[in-house]
């Protein structure tokens, strides 16, 4: 299986390509992104200098000569960017990156693209899904879904698991925690999507949407969440 | 859980009616002086359970698609005094289409506001199951583009008047249906919109109705 990391900088992506390097069978290759707004050269110096002042160096460099590591200079959905993803061959992508992914490239990879999304689908879609669930009285969770280009409306669902954040003291983080947490569940979605007896959970319709959360209803959560007994 | 959430929107409520209300002045209002000053009166010194007692009457899902003679502006003035409307059933619309005009309005507040209030003439409807669809389309067009175009410039004057019908109408919903996202709308721009903003233009007084509509809500939650 042939897993493309798409992600904003290299130091970010190097987490999830140790995780899936654990998967029998994976490939994983980092495709480095351009950040929304800002210039080809731009994020190219960025990348350099991540390079030699971030830790890792030594991994990030025997990686790009071992050629796992792709810079892509121009937005994801323009044609020439992917033509090149198409030529990878890529059976799924890891979504590490800030942007928003357009139907081209989604379907650029052959299962589609995975993100890590720190709510219970089909019951938490959208934004604040942490803080919406804690006020609500709901588990905290992750699930691992094929996106599409709706609002965490992908159907298919690889994994989705109730997560404890009884031990964190504050939103900040809790949320932490929880995005931490992206490689390992995505090397636990790489194996099931490898095993045979694998079938997908249905996101339906059946959730709510949610939005940002006022700072009234934070503080609620935040003192909720301080005073958690572990 | 239940007790915090009670707590915070008590202390909400609170700032809501003594302060930012109070600092409303009504001769600012022209012709709506006076309902602003009733308005102000009526919040400044009653609790939320006085609040909640006296919506009872007046704020409540109808039975079927109701119309009242007085029309969107007028009912929800009242409403946000607890006035009870002159019901009387009605046909239902049909929701599907109304979402579509309201997305084909495109870039012209004034034609989506007139669509609203022509709908909700008789703004209880809006906690009507079947307006489920209308009700999820006000709420995410009020937290992704109006927010981000009011945290971008601000509230431009053409946009006001949709903006505050939106509030108000989200504030009818919030006071009926047990669902928070609703309520929450109303504290995001609360806190979004700047204590001293009062918007020009006739429907000034709209921001007023929202606040006293705002106050309902709360106390229904509290």
């Amino acid at each position: 299986m042939r897993a493309g990391i798409l992600a904003n900088s290299l130091p970010a992506a190097l987490k999830i390509y140790d995780e899936a390097l654990k998967v029998r069978g994976c490939a994983p290759f980092i495709l480095l992104c351009p950040t929304q707004g800002e210039s080809g050269w731009r994020s190219v110096s960025k990348h350099l200098a991540r390079l030699f002042l971030k830790r890792g160096r030594a991994k990030s460099l025997r990686l790009i000569f071992g050629r796992r590591v792709l810079l892509f200079r121009k937005r994801l959905d323009h044609p020439d960017t992917l033509e090149r993803l198409k030529r990878l061959n890529l059976d799924v992508g890891l979504h590490k990156a800030g942007v928003i992914y357009r139907e081209p490239t989604i379907h650029a990879f052959r299962l589609g693209i995975l993100n890590p999304h720190i709510g219970r689908l089909p019951g938490y879609r959208g934004r604040n899904v942490m803080e919406w669930s804690v006020i609500q009285g709901d588990a905290v969770g992750i699930t691992v879904f094929f996106i599409d280009a709706g609002i965490d409306t992908g159907q298919r669902i690889v994994l989705r698991e109730e997560v404890d954040i009884k031990h964190c003291r504050s939103i900040g983080e809790a949320k932490q925690y929880l995005f931490d947490l992206d490689a390992e569940f995505f090397r636990r979605a790489l194996e099931l999507l490898r095993s045979e007896d694998f079938e997908y959970q249905l996101n339906d319709d059946s959730g709510r949407r949610y939005y940002v959360m006022s700072k009234l209803f934070q503080g609620v959560v935040e003192k909720v969440i301080m005073n958690y007994e572990f | 859980m239940r007790e915090l959430i009670s707590q915070a929107l008590k202390e909400r409520f609170g700032e809501l009616c003594r302060k930012r209300i109070i600092s409303l002045a009504p001769e600012k209002f022209g012709e709506q002086a006076a309902y602003v000053s009733l308005l102000r009166e009526r919040l400044l010194k009653a609790t939320p359970a006085e609040i909640k007692e006296d919506s009872k009457a007046a704020l409540h899902v109808p039975d079927h698609w109701t119309e009242t003679g007085a029309g969107c502006l007028p009912s929800l003035r009242a409403l946000s005094l607890c006035q009870r409307l002159e019901l009387r059933p009605a046909h239902l619309p049909p929701p599907v289409p109304f979402v579509k005009l309201l997305k084909e309005s495109g870039p012209t507040p004034s034609r989506r506001f007139q669509l609203l209030a022509e709908r909700y003439s008789c703004p209880l409807n809006i906690a009507l199951d079947v307006e489920e669809e209308v009700r999820e389309y006000v709420l995410n067009s009020l937290m992704v583009r109006d927010r981000a175009r009011v945290e971008k410039g601000g509230v431009a004057p053409p946009m006001a008047d949709e903006l505050l019908l939106k509030l108000s109408l989200m504030s009818v919903a919030a006071a009926l249906l047990p669902d928070l996202r609703f309520l929450d709308a109303l504290n995001y721009y609360y806190e979004l919109l700047p204590a001293e903003w009062l918007p020009s233009g006739q429907s000034g007084w709209l921001l007023v109705c929202y606040y006293g509509l705002y106050a309902r809500a709360l106390a229904a939650w509290i």
